[in-house]
C-alpha cells in the first residue's frame, strides 16, 4: 500500500459530507476524487478505474443505485459502498443485487466509516488476486489445449505411421498413417496388438513384455507387406517410460520405405552387372597368363605371343571400360566441372572428324557433311559435346560396311537445333533398339562378333544430352543402317 | 580321353579352357552361343558338357541346361560362374538349375582338370 495507494470515489451532493470524507480518508493516506451529483460519479467512475466508491443514494439529478450500476458495468472489480440516510430493506436489497459490496448508513462516525473502507480494501484485494487467478488459469488452459491439438495435428499429418501400445499389449493410440503402411483396412483402439499386428513386429513388441532387461533397448526390422517390392516398410519400435522409468508401452514407428528399396535393388542389378563386365576381361587374361606360366600345358612361341596379345587387347578394353563408368558415376554425381560456351556445332563435329579420321580410312567410308547456314550457337561443355558426337561417330564407323557411307546433317527443326547421324551398317532389329540405352548393352549378332564396346557409350550418350534437356533419338533397320538424332533445345529470340 | 563340349561367347575363354583340357588327353569341341550350343550336344552327343552362365542374356546358361535336360539329355554339365559368389548368390544344383558342377571363373586349369575328371569317373 506504500507505494500504490488506494484509490477512492466520493460520489455526494452534500458538500460538508464530501469535504469532510475526503479530508478523512486523506489524512489516512488514500488519494481520493470527488464528484459533487450523479452525473459526474457516473463520467469519473468509468474514465478510470477506482479501487473503491462511496455513493449517495439519493441526489438530485441520478439516484445512488444507477451510478452504481454504470461504474460496475466498466469497472465490475470497483468495490462500491452506497450511503444513505434513508435506509430501507428493499433499497439494500436492490443494491446487493446490482454488487454493491456494503451499505452505510448516515449519518456515521469517522471510525465507522473508516471501518467500512479497510473492509472494502480488504475485498477489493482478494477480488483482484481472484481475478488475476482466473485470468491466469485461462491462459494456461488456452495454451494448453492449443498445444495438445498442434500435436495431435502433427502425429496426424506425417506420413509415418504412429501406434501407441500400452503395458498390458492393447492398441491405444494410432495415426491413419498406420493403416496405409500396414495396408489394413481397420484396426480399433483396444484392440490386442499382438494379434492384429503383423507376425513380425508382435515378435519385437513381445519381447518387451518377456524381459526387463531389453525394456530400454529400441528395434527396428524390415518387412515386406505387399510382395514385388509394391509395400515395404521399416518399423521401429522404443519403449515408453514412466516418470518412474518403469516400463509403461511401447510407440511403433511405421515408415513406408518402398522407394529406398527400389532404388537399392536397381543399384544391386547395377553393381551385378559392372561387376561381371569386369571381371569377364579379367578371367580371359587370367586364364590365358596361366597357361603360359603352367608347366604342365606345352605351348609354342607363337601361340604365347597369340596368348599375350589378345590379353593386351582385353585389357585395353577393361581400361575403356572403367573410364567409362567413371565419366557415368561422374555425370551421376554432378561432380564434372563444366565450362560452358558458346558452341557452334559443325565445328564441334568437324574436330571430331579429324580425331577418327584413321578409323574411317582403314573402312574405306564416305563421309558427308550437310550444315544448315546461319544455326545458332549452343551454349555447352566441348569436352561432353565432343564425347557425344564421338561416341555416335564411332558406333557408325566400327557397325558400318567396308566402303559404306556416313551422312551427317545438322539444321534447325522447330526449337531444337537438330543432328543426325546416319549410317550404312548393319543396323538393329527393332528389340535391340528398345534394349539400346540400357547399360552394357550391345547389340548381339553374327556382323557385331568382334567388334569391341564396354556397352556403355549411348548411356554416357544419353545421360549427357538428356542433361542439356535434349532428346536422342533413334530408327534403324537390320542389315540397312541406322539414324541417330540428337535434338538440343535452344531459346528462340 | 573323352568329348567335352564347352559352350560360352567368351572366345578368349574357349580357346584357354580347350587348350587345358586337349593338354590332358581331352577331345574338345565349342559353340558361342546357346542355339549352337544345344546343336553340338545333341549332335555330338559329348561325354561332359562345360556352360557358361552368362550370355546374350544374364541366364542364358540356365536356360540351356534346362532345355538339355528336357530332351533327356543326361550328360554331366560343367557350368562356368562369373560373380554369382561374389554377390552372395550361391546356386545349388537342383531341378531350376540342373546342373552337376560350379567352377568359379578365373579358373585353374588344376581345378577345371579336377573337376573334369570327377565328372567323368561318374559318368
Amino acid at each position: 500500500m506504500a507505494e500504490i495507494r488506494t484509490k477512492v470515489l466520493i460520489v455526494d451532493d452534500e458538500k460538508g459530507l464530501r469535504l469532510g470524507t475526503q479530508r478523512l480518508l486523506q489524512s489516512e493516506g488514500y488519494l481520493v476524487s470527488i464528484a459533487e451529483n450523479g452525473t459526474e460519479g457516473i463520467r469519473l467512475g468509468t474514465e478510470e478505474e477506482f479501487d473503491l466508491a462511496v455513493i449517495d443514494l439519493k441526489m438530485p439529478d441520478y439516484d445512488g443505485l444507477e451510478v452504481l450500476n454504470k461504474i460496475r458495468q466498466i469497472h465490475p472489480n470497483t468495490v462500491c459502498f452506497i450511503a444513505t440516510a434513508f435506509a430501507s430493506y428493499d433499497t439494500a436489497i436492490e443494491a446487493t443485487r446490482l454488487g454493491a459490496f456494503s451499505y452505510i448508513p448516515k449519518p456515521f462516525t469517522p471510525e465507522e466509516f473508516l471501518y467500512q473502507i479497510e473492509q472494502g480494501v480488504k475485498h477489493r484485494k482478494v477480488i483482484l488476486e481472484s481475478a488475476r487467478l482466473l485470468k491466469e488459469r485461462e491462459e494456461n488452459l488456452l495454451e494448453l489445449a492449443q498445444e495438445k491439438s498442434k500435436l495431435n495435428i502433427i502425429i496426424k499429418s506425417i506420413e509415418d505411421g504412429v501406434l501407441i501400445i500400452n503395458n498390458s499389449g492393447q492398441i491405444v493410440y494410432f495415426n491413419n498413417s498406420v493403416l496405409k503402411n500396414l495396408d489394413m483396412d481397420e484396426l480399433a483402439i483396444g484392440d490386442d496388438a499382438s494379434e492384429v499386428l503383423p507376425a513380425k513386429i508382435s515378435e519385437i513388441i513381445s519381447k518387451y513384455f518377456v524381459s526387463f532387461e531389453t525394456v530400454n533397448k529400441s528395434f527396428s526390422t524390415q518387412i515386406e507387406i505387399k510382395s514385388d517390392n509394391e509395400l515395404f516398410i521399416e518399423v521401429n519400435c522404443s519403449p515408453v517410460p514412466q516418470t518412474d522409468g518403469s516400463f509403461s508401452g511401447v510407440v511403433v514407428i511405421i515408415r513406408n520405405i518402398t522407394e529406398t528399396k527400389k532404388i537399392e535393388l536397381i543399384k544391386n542389378q547395377f553393381v551385378s552387372m559392372v561387376a561381371h563386365e569386369l571381371k569377364t576381361p579379367v578371367a580371359a587374361v587370367q586364364g590365358f597368363l596361366t597357361i603360359i606360366l603352367d608347366k604342365n600345358i606345352s605351348t609354342s612361341r607363337d601361340q604365347e605371343i597369340d596368348f599375350l596379345s589378345r590379353s593386351s587387347v582385353r585389357l585395353k578394353g577393361l581400361l575403356d571400360l572403367v573410364n567409362d563408368l567413371l565419366d557415368i558415376s561422374r555425370i551421376e554425381m554432378k561432380t564434372k566441372q563444366r565450362e560452358l560456351v558458346n558452341l557452334n556445332i559443325p565445328e564441334t563435329i568437324n574436330s571430331t572428324l579429324v580425331f577418327l579420321q584413321l578409323e574411317i580410312e582403314k573402312k574405306k567410308l564416305i563421309v558427308n557433311c550437310e550444315f544448315e547456314d546461319n544455326l545458332p550457337v549452343f551454349k555447352a561443355d566441348l569436352n561432353e559435346l565432343t564425347r557425344v558426337f564421338t561416341n555416335i561417330l564411332s558406333n557408325a564407323i566400327k557397325y558400318n560396311t567396308d566402303g559404306g557411307y556416313i551422312k551427317i546433317k545438322t539444321s534447325m527443326t522447330g526449337n531444337y537445333l537438330c543432328t543426325s547421324i546416319s549410317d550404312s551398317g548393319i543396323g538393329m532389329t527393332e528389340k535391340d533398339v528398345n534394349n539400346l540405352f540400357q547399360e552394357f548393352f550391345r547389340a548381339k549378332n553374327e556382323f557385331t562378333r568382334g567388334i569391341s564396346g564396354t556397352g556403355l557409350g549411348l548411356t554416357i550418350v544419353k545421360r549427357i544430352v538428356e542433361s542439356y534437356h535434349g532428346k536422342v533419338e533413334v530408327e534403324s533397320e537390320y542389315k540397312k543402317g541406322t539414324i541417330f538424332t540428337i535434338k538440343l533445345p535452344i531459346t528462340l529470340k | 580321353m573323352a568329348l567335352i563340349a564347352i559352350i560360352d561367347d567368351d572366345p578368349d575363354i574357349i580357346e584357354a579352357s580347350s587348350l587345358v583340357l586337349k593338354s590332358n588327353g581331352h577331345e574338345v569341341i565349342t559353340a558361342s552361343n546357346p542355339d549352337d550350343g544345344f546343336k553340338v550336344v545333341t549332335e555330338k552327343n559329348p561325354d561332359l558338357i562345360i556352360l557358361d552362365v552368362m550370355m546374350d542374356e544374364p541366364d542364358d546358361g540356365f536356360f540351356l541346361a534346362q532345355k538339355i535336360r528336357k530332351e533327356k539329355i543326361e550328360t554331366p554339365i560343367l557350368m562356368y560362374t562369373s560373380v554369382s559368389k561374389t554377390l552372395g548368390f550361391e546356386y545349388g544344383a537342383g531341378e531350376m538349375v540342373p546342373v552337376n558342377e560350379f567352377v568359379e571363373k578365373p579358373i585353374s586349369p588344376d581345378e577345371l582338370i579336377q573337376k573334369v575328371n570327377s565328372l567323368l569317373e561318374k559318368k
